[in-house]
Parts: C-alpha cells; structure tokens; sequence
C-alpha cells in the first residue's frame, strides 16, 4: 500500500514481540501478529 | 462508509476512543497489551532514555514497536506524529530533533491531549504542541513535515489507505515516514474483520 500511494525505499525491520506476556497474547500467536518499524521516503 | 471499508469508520473511532481513554485514565489498568515502561522496554526504547523520563511521559505508552530503531531524527527537524496519544513518542522526538526542531503530536482523545500538554508542560518542552485531530485530516499545513512518525494507530483505522494519503500530503519532497505497526503472518477470518469489537480486542 505504501509503494501504491507512491513511497519509495520502504524498510521494515525486525519483529517486536508486542504481545509475549500480555493477556492478549494467545490471539496474537494464533495470527502471528507482531510489531514492525518500517522506513519509507516521499521521493522529492 | 467506503463499498470496501469491513466497518464504519466513525464506529470505529468511538470503539477506539472508549478502549483508550481507559489508558489514559487508568495506564495501570487490565489491557491486553502492555503499557508503560514495561511496554517500551519490550521494543528495545534506550533504557537510559527511559529512566530520565517521568512516570506521566510513559505511563499511557501503548505502542507496538519502536519507530526510531530504523533511524533516529535529525537536529532541526519538524515532525508529526500520528496517534500521539499521552506524548511519549513525541518527548523522544523533542529530545532528538533539539530546539530548533518543532515536533506535533495529533490525535483524536481529548484525555490523551490534555495529559500530554500536563506532561510536556512539567517536562519544560517548550518544541512540542498536541493538536486535536483524526489521521484521515490531520491539522497540518501540506508539506509541512520532515518526518511523520507513528505507533500503534494505522491499524485501528479502517481506510488505510486515506491515513497514507492524508501522511503524503503533510510530508515534504524527501521527508520520510518513520512508523511502527503490528501485523499479522496469518489472515485473519472476514467475519472477524467486520466485527468492530474485535479491533480493539
């Protein structure tokens, strides 16, 4: 969706485990839901 | 409502709102995500960063990954942050831009607002202002940004995409979108997508 809207050089990095240890974490692991940083740039 | 939007996006708001204006009033609270200090050194936050901050800067974190990993912010940069909720990303950018650098957090919780001026004020930051505001038209100038950052908030808006447009119009030629953000490796059922009560779930 980025790149659609027009974003160029887009990063993402390694997953965080936003969920271990949180009561919510047995939904997360049933859809592996994690966070991610992601980099991207307007070209200009 | 947009053809292909699962949920209306107004109802969504109003979901989103009564989950974390709980957060803001009661950060010590039963959610099912962490919160506070305990959330933020999860995501690999400097833990020196984190003890000089004060218990009100990040008591109401509720982000999902840290949007600074991939690059830190620059001396003199002016940034957005969309979602800003009680302000904790926003004092990280402050120290990380300085004061010839203007950081605006927006969003949409009135509670939220008002703790992150309390704290900004107590923090003597005199580079961060908070305005009131939805992702999809945010109160920012076209091109007004270097940088937008956000965490943990594009995933509980509905029209994506808007939110994306709307982080393009306020960015300059160059500027960059720095932000953090769960995802899933496994779909998630229709059904389930157009519950509204599972969004916040």
């Amino acid at each position: 969706m980025l790149e659609e809207i027009g974003f160029v050089d887009v990063k993402v990095g390694p997953p965080a485990d936003t969920f271990g240890e949180a009561s919510g974490e047995k939904k997360a692991r049933l859809f592996e839901v994690y966070g991610y940083p992601f980099l991207a740039r307007k070209p200009g | 409502m947009g053809a292909e939007l699962p949920v209306d996006p107004a109802a969504l708001r109003e979901e989103v709102k009564s989950k974390y204006r709980e957060v803001a009033r009661n950060p010590h609270g039963a959610f099912h995500f962490h919160t506070g200090r305990r959330a933020a050194r999860r995501l690999g936050y400097e833990p020196g960063m984190l003890d000089r901050m004060p218990d009100a800067a990040i008591e109401s974190f509720a982000g999902v990954a840290n949007p600074f990993s991939l690059r830190p912010l620059e001396a003199g940069e002016k940034v957005v942050d969309a979602g800003s909720g009680a302000g904790f990303d926003c004092f990280i950018a402050a120290q990380q831009v300085g004061a010839s650098g203007t950081v605006v957090g927006v969003d949409m919780l009135a509670e939220m607002l008002q703790k992150a001026r309390a704290t900004a004020r107590t923090m003597g930051l005199s580079n961060v202002e908070f305005r009131e505001g939805i992702l999809e038209e945010m109160p920012v100038g076209d091109g007004w940004a270097d940088v937008v950052i956000s965490n943990g908030v594009i995933n509980l808006c509905v029209d994506k995409k808007q939110v994306f447009r709307e982080i393009w119009r306020v960015l300059r030629p160059g500027g960059r979108l720095q932000f953090a953000d769960i995802a899933n490796g496994k779909p998630v059922p229709a059904s389930a997508v157009a519950n509204i009560d599972l969004w916040t779930a």
